[in-house]
């Protein structure tokens, strides 16, 4: 019943990379992954990644105006929704006689994600860059690393 | 209907050196296939990857597409959660002999990328008159 939660990981076979490095040096093998995972293959795929001071979610929506897709965030969740046209042959003229394959997904889509606390949801930017969406969420000053100084004393 | 066939085949990994291979496979991106205009059409997904980095090639009625993801990450970025984990995505179909494959023509758009492949002369479709007996 739980092995249902893990079911977007593949398994060694998949590429490896600096991220799955990275997952598997912070995480490994923890059992359960998020709650919000969803089967391989969906669209869009999300990727989050996290710096000293923001939290960066990458949505790998191709194809996507940047217009036809609404972001927002509320209570630390992020809401991706959109829509991409079915397969549209657009600079093609005349229509497709035949289909020979159809993986592209289309229509309506609308995805959650947990956002880690304590971010600045104010001063969130989202980017749009050959089809991959990136959305900036820079963390609170307070929570922010900081470096305490430490001063000599005289003795 | 077989004019494009994926040509791939996948095996379970047995031995290390294999399995290293295995490891530097790329995700197979989603792809649509149709006609139109005496052509085949291919549109697939590539998000992240740009016109640099990306690479098709015919060889031998092969043709293979690769993309290089090019995400511009800050210094430093650990992951949280990933779904995407390659940096690449590669996809190879068979052609049949119809294709003109001097003809081929491909653009990319949003990380969608867009390969017109028409068919040869002789194989144009062609409209029969039918003439009053």
């Amino acid at each position: 019943m739980f092995g249902d939660l893990r079911r977007f990981d593949t398994g060694p076979s998949r590429g490896v990379d600096w991220f799955r490095q990275l997952m598997d040096e912070m995480f490994p093998e923890t059992g359960a992954a998020d709650i919000r995972s969803v089967p391989r293959g969906s669209y869009p795929m999300i990727n989050i990644g996290r710096t000293d001071d923001a939290v960066c979610v990458y949505v790998f929506a191709a194809g996507l105006a940047p217009e036809a897709l609404d972001v927002s965030i509320q209570d630390n969740v992020l809401t991706v929704r959109g829509q991409r046209p079915e397969a549209a042959p657009e600079g093609t003229a005349g229509e497709p006689s035949a289909y020979f394959r159809r993986e592209r997904a289309g229509g309506e889509f609308l995805r959650t994600v947990a956002l880690p606390d304590g971010l600045d949801a104010d001063r969130a930017e989202a980017r749009c860059r050959n089809g991959v969406v990136e959305i900036h969420l820079p963390k609170r000053e307070e929570l922010k690393p900081r470096r305490i100084a430490i001063q000599a004393t005289q003795s | 209907m077989n004019e494009v066939t994926r040509q791939e085949t996948r095996q379970q990994p047995t031995t290390r050196d294999e399995r290293r291979e295995a490891l530097e496979q790329a995700l197979l991106p989603p792809v649509d296939i149709y006609e139109a205009d005496n052509a085949l059409h291919l549109l697939v997904d590539m998000p992240g990857v740009t016109r640099d980095s990306l690479s098709i090639e015919v060889d031998n009625n092969v043709l293979s597409l690769e993309g290089r993801i090019e995400l511009d990450m800050p210094e430093g970025m650990s992951a949280i959660y990933a779904e995407v984990r390659a940096q690449r995505f590669a996809r190879r179909f068979t052609l049949s002999h119809e294709i003109d494959s001097e003809a081929i023509a491909a653009r990319i758009d949003n990380g969608v990328v867009h390969v017109t492949l028409p068919k040869k002369q002789s194989h144009h479709r062609r409209r029969i008159e039918v003439k009053a007996a």
